[in-house]
């Protein structure tokens, strides 16, 4: 009676066999395709949000020194305004970008941003982040 | 106050032309319409201007007294003076707010506030003249210190809309400010302590008995604790607080709806503005306007509201805004429309008499 079973048992499972074996496949090519992927939009993710700290980091020293130079070139709103955007700085996770705070920290630096050049009447902008009022796209 | 026992009528008192384009929005200046001192009203427009206009003491007509030009390069959304009447506000869909000072007859840009993304919708003064809100189709509020020398600082930036907000409101008596947007909903704002910390203290929408479409307007009663909200779902709805513990800064005031008004409108209301007297004027896209006051038949549940009178046809298009003089005594209503035109009323008992008894 065994060999009997045994005998079918492969054709009879021969659709299972086969889906798996597809599976297994499909799972090994994607995990190399999705590594490679990742790599890429890993990169363009730091690059960009690497630039735009910088970019803030870079504001906030150059009025820090001329705070520095001068203590009442700001309004004590706008002094603090630029140390609490250097806190800001500071927080944020750069070697956890899985770390939920970074987007909250980003719209945070970004608000904060845009109010100090509103009091301070300087026209600066950042053109690398999405704004607001745009349908979400960036060119490159 | 009694408004039961006779008929009224809305007398159109002048017709003003002078827009070139729809005028959006208008504000009576504080201060001016008593006293012997003649009423003052702006008008802001699609023409890029805001004009100025006087009421002549001898011929009781308004006559254009300043026209303000060359300032915005697009569409002045929307006007609004300072409480002093010092200085005039205006906001642009240049994604700018001009403020204005009268030297002498003659309206001087002093100031110009820059932030926005894009166009500005409204703006709008606190009661002390402290601070200035301005909101706009970038989703963001932003509230501004006035400082001397006509100087402007950024208190704050405000994100929570998930839409283009159409208007700011600072509550009569107290620094808590009211926007309203395309997203449905109208959010309240205050102030954490005194160190610029402002956020969304409450979110009033479809869950609270909220509009279901874009919200246009909202206006305070004189008292300050009721407000009432126009939207695009043709309804105007009536919400509630408790003034005493809003006083004592009781941070859990909140706002409650009292009462809905569906039914007296068949297209989107633009404009709604409460009157001393507490009457509720509407401007909608159907070229006319209604007012509405409270009904002496109360609810178990709150108070109920009737429609006072509808003028029809008070304009050839759109009224875009409504709003009511500050001086009681003479119950007079400016309208602002697509058609490029304002208009003066006055709310008069139908059997002549120029002051009903009240």
């Amino acid at each position: 009676m065994d060999s009997v079973v045994d005998i079918f048992e492969s054709s009879l499972n021969l659709e299972e066999t086969h889906v798996k074996e597809g599976y297994n496949e499909g799972y090994a090519d994607g995990l190399i395709s999705g590594k490679q992927e990742g790599e890429q939009v890993g990169l363009k993710t730091g690059f960009e949000v690497g630039e735009e700290l910088g970019f803030y980091r870079g504001c906030v020293d150059v009025w820090n020194s001329a705070i520095r130079v001068d203590p009442d070139f700001v309004s004590a709103r706008i002094q603090k305004s630029i140390k609490q955007m250097d806190e800001l700085l500071q927080k944020y996770p750069l070697s956890e970008p899985e770390n939920e705070s970074v987007s909250d920290i980003m719209d945070s630096l970004r608000l904060k941003f845009r109010a100090i050049c509103a009091s301070l009447n300087v026209k600066l902008e950042y053109n690398g982040y999405p704004r607001a009022s745009d349908g979400g796209k960036i060119e490159f | 106050m009694n408004f039961a026992d006779e008929n009224f009528e809305l007398r159109e008192l002048q017709r003003i032309e002078g827009h070139a384009d729809r005028v959006w929005s208008l504000a009576w200046k504080p201060g001016t319409g008593a006293d012997g001192v003649p009423a003052v009203l702006a008008s802001c427009s699609g023409d890029k201007t805001v004009r100025v206009w006087e009421q002549s003491p001898l011929t009781g007509s308004f006559q254009c007294k300043a026209v303000l030009e060359e300032t915005h390069n697009r569409t002045v959304r929307s006007c609004a003076w300072s409480p002093s009447g010092k200085l005039l506000a205006t906001a642009s869909f240049d994604a700018t707010t001009a403020i204005w000072e009268d030297v002498g007859g003659d309206f001087a840009c002093v100031s110009t506030l820059e932030g926005h993304e894009n166009e500005v919708k409204s703006v709008s003064w606190n009661a002390s003249g402290s601070l200035l809100a301005t909101c706009g189709r970038d989703k963001s509020v932003w509230i501004w210190e006035v400082l001397p020398h006509n100087e402007f600082d950024c208190v704050s930036v405000l994100q929570g809309h998930t839409q283009d907000v159409k208007m700011v409101q600072w509550h009569p008596t107290l620094d808590i400010l009211f926007s309203c947007s395309y997203d449905n909903t109208i959010k309240i704002w205050a102030e954490d302590g005194d160190n610029d910390d402002w956020h969304c203290v409450q979110t009033l929408n479809e869950s609270n008995s909220g509009h279901t479409s874009t919200v246009w307007a909202l206006s305070f009663n004189a008292t300050g604790d009721k407000m009432v909200s126009c939207s695009d779902d043709l309804t105007i709805k009536i919400w509630g607080s408790d003034i005493m513990r809003m006083q004592s800064g009781d941070g859990n005031a909140p706002w409650k709806h009292l009462s809905t008004l569906s039914g007296y409108h068949d297209r989107t209301i633009f404009s709604v503005h409460w009157s001393r007297e507490g009457i509720i004027a509407s401007g909608a896209a159907d070229d006319a306007i209604r007012l509405f006051v409270e009904s002496e038949d109360h609810l178990v549940d709150g108070p109920s509201y009737k429609l006072l009178l509808k003028k029809e046809k008070a304009h050839d298009m759109d009224v875009n805004a409504v709003q009511w003089s500050s001086m009681e005594e003479n119950r007079r209503l400016a309208s602002a429309s697509d058609d490029g035109t304002v208009k003066i009323w006055e709310l008069a008992a139908s059997s002549g008499h120029r002051k009903p008894q009240l």
